[in-house]
C-alpha cells in the first residue's frame, strides 16, 4: 500500500532521517518506535506529505505522492502529536469545523459527527468547550477529527502522550477496534513500548534518524535470542554495587533506574548467585532479583545502549 | 469554505472577554477617558485649539479714508469719485480683517484683543497671545491706493509670533493669508474696471462662507474617531497571532491535508480582518453615535470609508500573518502591536492633530492607514461627499492591495504540492 524509499531528510547539517525504508501493507497496524527526537515525527511529516523530503520518496500504490499528494490526502487521517483543536470551540464545533473542510455538509456532516463523538465516546460532552477538557479527552478528540472524512489508513504521532491510563487504554482500545472492525491501517509511532507491543503486527525502530532494526515482534526480539535480562529491585541502589555489576565480565550492559537494574546477560548463564554476592559484599539489601521476558525496550537497549526513554 | 474560518475566529473572539475588551472597550474607555479629560469641551462643538491674539491699529483709518478721498478727487472724474466713495465702506481694509476676525464661528476658537498702541510693550511682553497685528501708518491709504490704482508699493502688516505656540500661530498666518487674498482680488478688480461696490462684497462673502459652510469637528467627534483607527490596527495584530496560533497547533497541517488551498486559508485571514475591523468600526461607531452625539451626514459615504479602512486592516494582518508563518515566530505581531501602532497612531493624529496645518505632516499622515481613515471620516463629517476623499479611499484600496501582494509573496508554502 505505502512504501518509503531511501526517504532522508537533512536540516542544514543534520539528518533528522536518513535513508528510510518502510513498507505498510493495508490493513495492518505498524508501529515506529524511538525515543524523543529519534525522526519519527519528521518520518511520518513527510509519509503525510506535509513536509517535503531532501530525498527519497514515498509511494502509495506504486505511485510517488511527492508528484500527486491530492490523492493520498484524502485516504489519509493524521492525528498530530499537538492538540490540533481548537480550544475556545466546543467538541462538536470542532468536528463540523474539520468535517466542512473535508467537504463534508449539511446531514451526511451531522451524522458523521455523531457518529464520530459516539466512536470516541465524547456524545455527552459534544457542547462542551474544548478547554474544559481533560487531557485524554481533549486526546480523544484530536483523534476523532482524523476520523471525520472515513480515512483508510490513520498516522498517529504520539497519541497518547501526557493522559492518564485510563484514557490510555480507552485510545488503544479505540484503535484496535478501528483495525479490527474497518481494516483501518495504522502507523503508530511511540516512545512507550508496551503500547506497539500491544497494537501492532509489525514494528520499526528508528534512532538518531536512522533504522536500527524491523520486523514483527517475536522478529525483533529475535535479535536478542543470545540474551537475557535480570531485573535487580532494591530500596536503596549504593554506587559501588552498580559499579561492581558494570565491572562484571559475565553482564553485557547494565542499566540504572530509580529502585532497579536491569542487566543483560548470556543466555546460559547463571548470575542470580554472583548478584547476591555482589550485594552482600557492598552491604545492600535487594527486593528481588528476577528473570524477565525479553521487551522491545530490551531489544532497543542491546540495539544502542540507551533506554528508550533516555 | 472561507466562511467557516472566518466563522470560527469570530466564536474565538466572542469567547474571549480579553479580545472583546481589547477590542471595544478599550477604544471606548479611551474616548471616555479623552471626555472627562477634556470636560466640558469634549460634548460641546467648541474647538480643540483657542488663540489669543491682539490687534494694534496705530492709525485711525476713518482719518485715512477722508484724506484719501481728497487726495484722489483731482486725479479721477467724478463719476469714478462717485463711485469709490460709494464703495469704500466695503473696501476699507481694517473691516476686512476684524470682519473674519469677529466671525462667531471664528471667535470660537480665535480671541482677538482690540489693543491701542500705548499698550503695545506690555502685549509685547505676554506669552498669552499666539499673535501680535500691528497696523501700521498710513496702511488704510495704501491699500486703498494699490486697490484702486495699482502703483504704489503693497503695504505690510506687522505680524509677531509667539514662537511656543507653533499651531496657532500657523492659523493665524493662514488667517491673514485669506485677508490678503481678498484685498488683492479688491485689487484686481478695481485695476480692471469693475464696480467694486457691486462685485467686491460679495466675493468678501464668499471667503467668510468658506470658513462657515462646513460642520465643524468636535472635540468628541475627533477623539473618537481617532482612537478608533487607532484601536482598530489591534485587530490585524489579533488576527495574525490567531493564525499563528493556528500554525503551532497544527491546526493548519490538518487545513492543509484537507486539500484547502493555503490560498484559500491566506483569503479567510484576509477576509476576517476585514470583516472584524468593519464590526469593530460599526460597533464603537454607534456607541459614539448614542453617548456623544456624532451623526454622520450620510451613511452610505460613511460606510464606504469604513469598508475602504477595514480592507486596509484586512490587508495588515494577512501581511503580519505571513511574516509570521515566514519566520515561525510571533515577534513581528507584538512588535506592531506594541510599537508600530502607537507610531502610527501618532503620525496619523489619533492623539492630536498634528498635521492639520502643517501640509507635509498632513501627507505623511495621510500615507498611513489610520490617518487617511482619520481624515476621510473627518472630511464627511464636515459634510464633504466621496468625492472629497476619494484620495484617501484610493489610498487604503491600494494600501491594502500591497498589503496583500506582498504577503501572498512571503506566505510560504507547506507541504508537498504536485
Amino acid at each position: 500500500m505505502i512504501e518509503l524509499i531511501d526517504l532522508t531528510k537533512k536540516f542544514k547539517q543534520n539528518f533528522a532521517v536518513k535513508n528510510l525504508n518502510m513498507f505498510i501493507e493495508k490493513g495492518e497496524i505498524v508501529g515506529l518506535l524511538g525515543p524523543n527526537g529519534a525522526g519519527k515525527s519528521t518520518a511520518i511529516s513527510m509519509l503525510s506529505s506535509l513536509v517535503e523530503p531532501t530525498s527519497g520518496d514515498v509511494q502509495f500504490e506504486n505511485k510517488s505522492i511527492l508528484k500527486n499528494p491530492s490523492s493520498f490526502r484524502k485516504i489519509v487521517g493524521m492525528v498530530p502529536q499537538e492538540i490540533a483543536l481548537y480550544e475556545d470551540l466546543t467538541a462538536e464545533e470542532n468536528l463540523q469545523f474539520f468535517g466542512r473542510i473535508y467537504q463534508l455538509r449539511g446531514k451526511k456532516l451531522s451524522k458523521k459527527v455523531d457518529e464520530v463523538l459516539e466512536q470516541i465516546g465524547l456524545t455527552d460532552r459534544r457542547k462542551d468547550i474544548v478547554k474544559k477538557f481533560s487531557g485524554g479527552m481533549k486526546r480523544r478528540l484530536n483523534i476523532g477529527v482524523a476520523m471525520l472524512h472515513d480515512p483508510e489508513m490513520l498516522i498517529m504521532d504520539e497519541p497518547t502522550v501526557g493522559i492518564d491510563p485510563q484514557s490510555r487504554n480507552y485510545i488503544l482500545d479505540t484503535v484496535k477496534r478501528l483495525n479490527a472492525e474497518r481494516q483501518m491501517t495504522v502507523l503508530y509511532t511511540s516512545h512507550y513500548m508496551e503500547e506497539v507491543e500491544f497494537l501492532c503486527d509489525r514494528i520499526y525502530i528508528m534512532d538518531k534518524g536512522n533504522l536500527i532494526a524491523a520486523g514483527t515482534k517475536e522478529e525483533i526480539k529475535q535479535i536478542i535470542s543470545s540474551e537475557k535480562t535480570v531485573s535487580i529491585k532494591a530500596e536503596i541502589l549504593k554506587h559501588d554495587f552498580i559499579q561492581a555489576l558494570e565491572e562484571n565480565p559475565l553482564i553485557n550492559r547494565v542499566t540504572v533506574g530509580e529502585k532497579e537494574v536491569t542487566i543483560l546477560v548470556p543466555k546460559d548463564a547463571n548470575v542470580f548467585s554472583e548478584v547476591i554476592k555482589l550485594a552482600e559484599t557492598n552491604g545492600m539489601e535487594l527486593t528481588s532479583v528476577d528473570n524477565k521476558t525479553p521487551t522491545l525496550e530490551d531489544v532497543f537497549l542491546h540495539l544502542t545502549g540507551r533506554a528508550l526513554r533516555d | 469554505m472561507i466562511w467557516h474560518i472566518v466563522k470560527k475566529l469570530g466564536l474565538y473572539f466572542w469567547r474571549n472577554p480579553q479580545q472583546l475588551f481589547l477590542f471595544l472597550a478599550l477604544p471606548i474607555i479611551l474616548i471616555m477617558i479623552l471626555g472627562a479629560a477634556l470636560g466640558s469641551n469634549f460634548n460641546s462643538e467648541s474647538s480643540l485649539i483657542t488663540l489669543k491674539v491682539a490687534f494694534i491699529e496705530h492709525e485711525d483709518s476713518n482719518e485715512q479714508m477722508v484724506a484719501f478721498l481728497q487726495d484722489i478727487q483731482d486725479e479721477v472724474p467724478d463719476e469714478a469719485l462717485q463711485a469709490i466713495e460709494s464703495s469704500l465702506p466695503s473696501m476699507e481694509p481694517i473691516q476686512i480683517i476684524t470682519s473674519v476676525f469677529d466671525n462667531e464661528e471664528v471667535n470660537e476658537f480665535l480671541q482677538v484683543d482690540y489693543v491701542d498702541p500705548s499698550e503695545r510693550d506690555v502685549v509685547m511682553n505676554d506669552d498669552s497671545y499666539t499673535a501680535i497685528i500691528e497696523v501700521p501708518n498710513n496702511f488704510t491709504y495704501n491699500v486703498l491706493h494699490t486697490m484702486v490704482f495699482g502703483n504704489n508699493d503693497a503695504p505690510t502688516l506687522s505680524v509677531t509670533y509667539n514662537e511656543e505656540e507653533q499651531f496657532g500661530s500657523t492659523i493665524v498666518n493662514n488667517f491673514l493669508s485669506d485677508i490678503q487674498e481678498q484685498l488683492t482680488k479688491g485689487s484686481y478688480l478695481g485695476k480692471n474696471g469693475i464696480d467694486l461696490s457691486t462685485v467686491e462684497i460679495e466675493e468678501i462673502k464668499t471667503e467668510t462662507i468658506s470658513l462657515n459652510e462646513k460642520n465643524p469637528i468636535s472635540a468628541s467627534a475627533y477623539y473618537t474617531i481617532g482612537m478608533i483607527v487607532m484601536n482598530v490596527l489591534f485587530l490585524a495584530g489579533a488576527v495574525s497571532y490567531y493564525a499563528f496560533y493556528e500554525k503551532e497547533l497544527k491546526v493548519f497541517n490538518r487545513i492543509i491535508l484537507a486539500g484547502v488551498s493555503r490560498w484559500t486559508y491566506f483569503s479567510g485571514i484576509l477576509i476576517s480582518g476585514t470583516l472584524y475591523a468593519f464590526l469593530q468600526s460599526c460597533i464603537i461607531f454607534l456607541f459614539s453615535k448614542v453617548f456623544y452625539g456624532i451623526n454622520w451626514p450620510n451613511i452610505i459615504d460613511f460606510l464606504i470609508v469604513t469598508i475602504a479602512f477595514s480592507f486596509a486592516v484586512g490587508g495588515l494582518a494577512v501581511l503580519l500573518s505571513a511574516i509570521n508563518y515566514r519566520l515561525n515566530s510571533e515577534t513581528i505581531t507584538s512588535f506592531f502591536m506594541n510599537i508600530v501602532v502607537t507610531i502610527l497612531a501618532v503620525i496619523g493624529g489619533s492623539f492630536y492633530p498634528i498635521g492639520d496645518f502643517v501640509p507635509l505632516i498632513q501627507t505623511i499622515s495621510n500615507m498611513t492607514p489610520n490617518g487617511a481613515g482619520l481624515t476621510a471620516y473627518l472630511s464627511l463629517l464636515r459634510g464633504d461627499g466621496l468625492a472629497a476623499v476619494s484620495d484617501n479611499l484610493l489610498f487604503l484600496g491600494l494600501f491594502g492591495v500591497v498589503m496583500v501582494v506582498i504577503a501572498a509573496l512571503c506566505f510560504p508554502k507547506r507541504g508537498v504540492s504536485a
